[in-house]
């Protein structure tokens, strides 16, 4: 399993924050701890990729951001999807699965 | 889709800056500052969770950066940053900047000049409406020669046959040079005689080119018609500039031309130099006007035997070329039919007026435009490599500031980057100051240039072309430079290169440069070889055998035609003037011709040779100059059998000629010819008597074979533009003040159109050396630029070694090493340098020298004196160069030396 978020899959970091997103709107923070959990402990992304990916997801209209207080009453810039962004996560989703199935097919048929 | 958002959340951060980064870094703290939290939740000591956290999620200030770089604006941004360091980096190197400045600026120059000569030359329209719409008429005689000239009778004929697809015929004659009766023109305005260029034009010529004019009118199309009908003149712009000096007080003046009055109505608009390439028009006058030239005659305008209209015709809207040779094509044998010319086809053709437009005959500039950009080509490589070593030279220094920089963060795109726009701005500023340099060299070549008596073309305006030409070899040498040096100094291991403090400079850098160097010596060396060449070829053809001995004489042209003497009144002052300055002391013997050799033009005369039978297509044609007696005895052109003319030959008497051995040999094929006749074309009542046969001497240039030449007495063919020839037993020019007051004497105001020595007029004539000058000027300019920026590279980098050792050598004299060893331990390292590069230097001249051997004239392209020299003196040079060094190497005083740093 990769374990530093370059080594990722190409792209699969946009989804898998879009995915998270998908629940409720979320701060940076929140996020990678989300993420954390969710692969129970593979993914620990640095802020730096973390990051990167926001502004690029912003930039792309897929998510948005709002500065708003934490439960522990400190500001922090929220993300949520957009619209367009809810859509990419649900057409990805199925790419993602006709992906992994054919590439399980292929894996197996020896 | 999500282009828009990008863009504009770029641009958001490129404007708002401080905000953007403001919010990122609160966003970015508050995540450090959370996962902390977290890990003091977790029983971590403040300190502890700090560290964790920087060491899991990243710093604060390494993270921002990554965000930042990862944006597109970023690039502008800190390209914008580098652009403002590098600026204060250049500022902090005042001396670095200079000389990489200077050495492109020269590398630049060169090019810009060059490049501006062959553009003007080869690739820019003419300054008028719809250039490229313009075309002229020729029968095409093969491949690269044709017959550009047609008589009035078939001028009328295209110009009214052609109606559907030329909007515009024109027809013109070149004044002077192809006229029939004088060769050099003079426009007399105020008693003061200037030469001109004429050239005579149909009315329609200014409205078909479409230009207007710069004072006063031109032509216009109801003029020229009528033979003599309208005495009106046009001066070019720059012939008003330089020989009226811009004094519009000239319009509405009466000028002479051969002694007739004609008004000067106007002048061209600036940067019109006429429409032929080369040579310059200075004044345009109406085609009628040509009874001017041909001595009131009118045979030009029905003549059919008088070919010397060139038609040019402007395509009409939407007709390709094409269209039009398809139209002329019924024309061309209709025309062969009704006006027969031997040797000349008869497929009439429409061919661009673009340049080279008119040069007829395979034409030479594109293989010298193409040597001379290859040269300065090879010389703004040299500035290239200077400025690199230069580079690597203080990259050295850098590594320290370049290691401290990638540990704190700068990636090494980015480093390359900020040495890429350092070299840019560098090489703007070369870029700019080389402008300045090439517009001032050739303006100095312009002012060179009117040292001849034709009018070439030398004005060599600075344009958008050139502007984008230099910037464009900038950003070439720049990225190379850069490029180059940037890879040597960010490669390589950061942690070796601090703790080395950037003292000691690897031994691959040391080696990369000693290559440049080498480069350069090679270089140089190509370009001091083919520049020998030049000047080798330029001596040869100096001493060639002349067939004349130009020495002693003086030359003074005449044209008492202008102030309106008769043939008569010219007869008995030409005779007047011979017997007078025959008598004054010291000189040797006086003649007179209408012609001088190796001058601006060409006398030539198609002949018919009773008893000759031509082969097929076969024309009979030999030069021909007119002479008084004695022309032989003061050119020294030995008589080798027969005699010379005599006063007695005149129009009275039977026609007399003398012939040189190549028109015996190809006439008379060895058989005596003395007795035997021919006849000028046009003249078949007078046939001529050969009654001498004459050396051959040079006429047209100095190194074709010879061509048959006849020559006449002056008093069977007078023309009232004629040079007096002096041969003198002292130096010529001290007999000229004696002669210009015994001219004054028998006709005060008589014109003296120049007074020069004959070797002046060989040196610098259009048809004697001043090709072979200008080529042996140019090519020694960029061998010297060449020579310049190699010794500076040698003595650099060899001062630099010298340096970087200083330490070593000073160790080396302290343990009893002896100082001529030192000398010769620092000395082998430039004998080394130079000797590669003299090899290779040798090899590029071979290379480049293939070029070359078709503009050189009594040497070879690979003439091994040449090669030998110039290796020598190169040698010698930079074996100087390398000694400086060397020898302050050999007195390093080890206290001193060792206590360095």
């Amino acid at each position: 399993m990769p374990e530093k978020p370059g080594d990722l899959v190409q792209g699969t970091l946009d989804m898998l924050i879009l995915k998270t997103l998908a629940l409720q709107p979320m701060h940076g923070y929140g996020i990678a701890v989300r993420l954390e959990q969710m692969s129970q402990g593979v993914f620990r992304l640095n802020a730096g990729s973390l990051f990167v990916a926001f502004q690029r997801l912003q930039r792309a209209g897929l998510i948005k951001s709002e500065w708003k207080a934490t439960e522990n009453s400190r500001r922090a810039k929220y993300y949520a999807l957009t619209d367009q962004g809810r859509k990419r996560l649900n057409s990805e989703k199925r790419e993602w699965g006709k992906q992994v199935a054919a590439i399980a097919r292929i894996l197996e048929a020896s | 889709m999500s282009l828009l958002p990008t863009v504009f959340g770029g641009l958001r951060s490129l404007f708002r800056n401080k905000r953007v980064e403001k919010e990122l870094d609160d966003e970015l703290r508050g995540f450090l500052d959370m996962a902390a939290e977290d890990k003091m939740k977790q029983g971590m000591s403040p300190k502890e969770a700090l560290r964790s956290v920087r060491l899991e999620r990243g710093s604060l200030e390494v993270s921002r950066e990554v965000v930042r770089a990862a944006a597109w604006e970023s690039i502008v941004e800190t390209s914008w940053q580098d652009l403002r360091f590098a600026a204060r980096m250049l500022r902090k190197h005042p001396g670095f900047t200079a000389v990489a400045v200077l050495t492109l600026a020269l590398g630049i120059g060169a090019n810009t000049a060059i490049f501006t000569m062959v553009d003007t030359l080869l690739f820019r329209p003419l300054p008028v409406r719809n250039p490229h719409d313009l075309t002229f008429l020729t029968f095409p005689r093969d491949a690269s020669h044709f017959e550009p000239q047609f008589s009035s009778p078939e001028f009328r004929q295209i110009r009214d046959q052609t109606s559907g697809v030329f909007s515009d015929v024109e027809a013109m004659v070149l004044g002077g040079l192809s006229g029939p009766a004088s060769r050099s023109d003079g426009l007399t305005v105020d008693a003061i005689t200037r030469p001109a260029q004429p050239l005579f034009v149909t009315g329609n010529f200014f409205q078909m080119l479409g230009i207007r004019p710069y004072l006063g009118r031109l032509i216009l199309p109801s003029e020229g018609n009528i033979p003599g009908g309208d005495p009106v003149v046009v001066l070019s712009f720059r012939y008003w500039k330089t020989r009226f000096h811009s004094d519009s007080g000239v319009i509405n003046k009466i000028a002479f031309v051969n002694g007739h009055p004609v008004t000067i109505v106007g002048v061209a608009p600036k940067g019109f130099l006429g429409p032929t390439p080369l040579i310059e028009m200075e004044v345009y006058l109406p085609l009628g006007m040509m009874t001017l030239e041909t001595g009131g005659s009118t045979a030009f305008l029905s003549d059919v035997g008088t070919c010397d209209l060139i038609i040019v015709a402007r395509l009409a809207p939407g007709v390709s070329i094409e269209r039009a040779n398809a139209a002329l094509a019924p024309l061309g044998p209709q025309l062969a039919k009704q006006y027969p010319r031997p040797g000349v086809g008869t497929s009439l053709q429409a061919r661009p007026l673009r340049p080279p437009g008119l040069v007829n005959g395979p034409n030479p500039l594109p293989a010298l435009a193409a040597l001379f950009l290859i040269l300065s080509g090879l010389v703004l490589a040299l500035a290239c490599l200077n400025v690199t070593n230069l580079s690597l030279v203080r990259a050295a220094g850098r590594q320290r500031e370049m290691a401290v920089r990638a540990a704190l963060g700068g990636t090494r795109p980015r480093l390359i980057r900020h040495l890429l726009i350092e070299t840019i701005l560098v090489a703007l500023f070369g870029a700019a100051a080389g402008m300045i340099v090439g517009t001032f060299s050739l303006r100095a070549l312009s002012s060179a240039a009117t040292v001849t008596d034709l009018p070439l073309v030398a004005e060599f305006p600075f344009n958008a072309h050139v502007f984008v030409y230099a910037l464009s070899i900038a950003i070439v040498a720049a990225v190379i430079v850069g490029i180059i040096s940037a890879l040597r100094v960010s490669s390589g291991n950061l942690s070796n290169m601090l703790r080395q403090g950037g003292r000691s400079s690897t031994a691959r850098s040391q080696r990369m440069r000693t290559a440049l160097v080498a480069a350069q010596v090679g270089g140089s060396l190509a370009l001091l070889i083919i520049a020998g060449l030049f000047a080798r070829s330029l001596r040869s053809a100096q001493h060639s055998d002349l067939g004349f001995d130009p020495k002693n004489i003086l030359n003074v042209a005449l044209d008492p035609g202008e102030i309106g003497y008769t043939q008569t009144q010219g007869e008995d002052f030409y005779n007047q003037l011979r017997s007078r300055v025959r008598a004054l002391p010291g000189v040797q013997s006086v003649s007179l011709a209408t012609l001088v050799p190796l001058g601006d033009s060409v006398q030539g005369n198609d002949i018919t040779i009773p008893g000759y039978t031509p082969q097929r297509e076969e024309q009979l044609h030999a030069d021909y100059n007119a002479l008084s007696p004695d022309y032989f005895k003061t050119m020294k052109i030995a008589v080798l059998s027969g005699r010379d003319f005599l006063d007695s030959d005149t129009t009275l008497s039977p026609r007399v000629a003398l012939i040189n051995e190549a028109m015996a040999e190809r006439f008379w094929h060895g058989a005596n010819p003395i007795g035997r006749n021919f006849n000028r074309s046009g003249d078949s009542q007078h046939t001529i008597e050969i009654v001498g046969v004459v050396r051959n001497s040079r006429i047209e240039d100095p190194y074709s074979p010879y061509s048959p030449a006849f020559y006449v007495p002056i008093l069977q063919s007078y023309s009232s533009a004629q040079t007096l020839q002096i041969r003198t037993t002292g130096p010529p020019q001290a007999i000229a003040p004696e002669v210009l007051a015994v001219i004054r004497g028998i006709a005060p105001t008589a014109p003296v159109l120049h007074v020069r020595t004959m070797t002046d007029a060989v040196n610098n004539g259009a048809g004697g050396l001043f090709l072979f000058n200008l080529g042996a000027e140019l090519t020694a300019a960029l061998g010297l630029l060449g020579l310049t920026l190699a010794v500076v590279g040698i003595y650099g980098v060899m001062a630099y070694a010298v340096g970087q050792r200083t330490q070593e050598i000073g160790v080396r004299i302290a343990l009893g090493a002896q100082r001529t060893k030192i000398l010769w331990m620092i000395s082998r390292q430039g004998l080394a340098i130079v000797g590669s590069g003299l090899a290779l230097g040798l090899l590029v001249a071979l290379v480049v020298g293939s070029f070359v051997g078709d503009f050189l004239v009594g040497i070879g392209p690979r003439d091994p004196l040449t090669y030998i020299s110039t290796s020598i003196l190169l040698s010698f040079v930079a074996l100087t160069a390398c000694y400086i060094p060397a020898r302050r190497a050999m007195r390093v005083d080890p206290i001193v030396a060792l206590r360095y740093e």
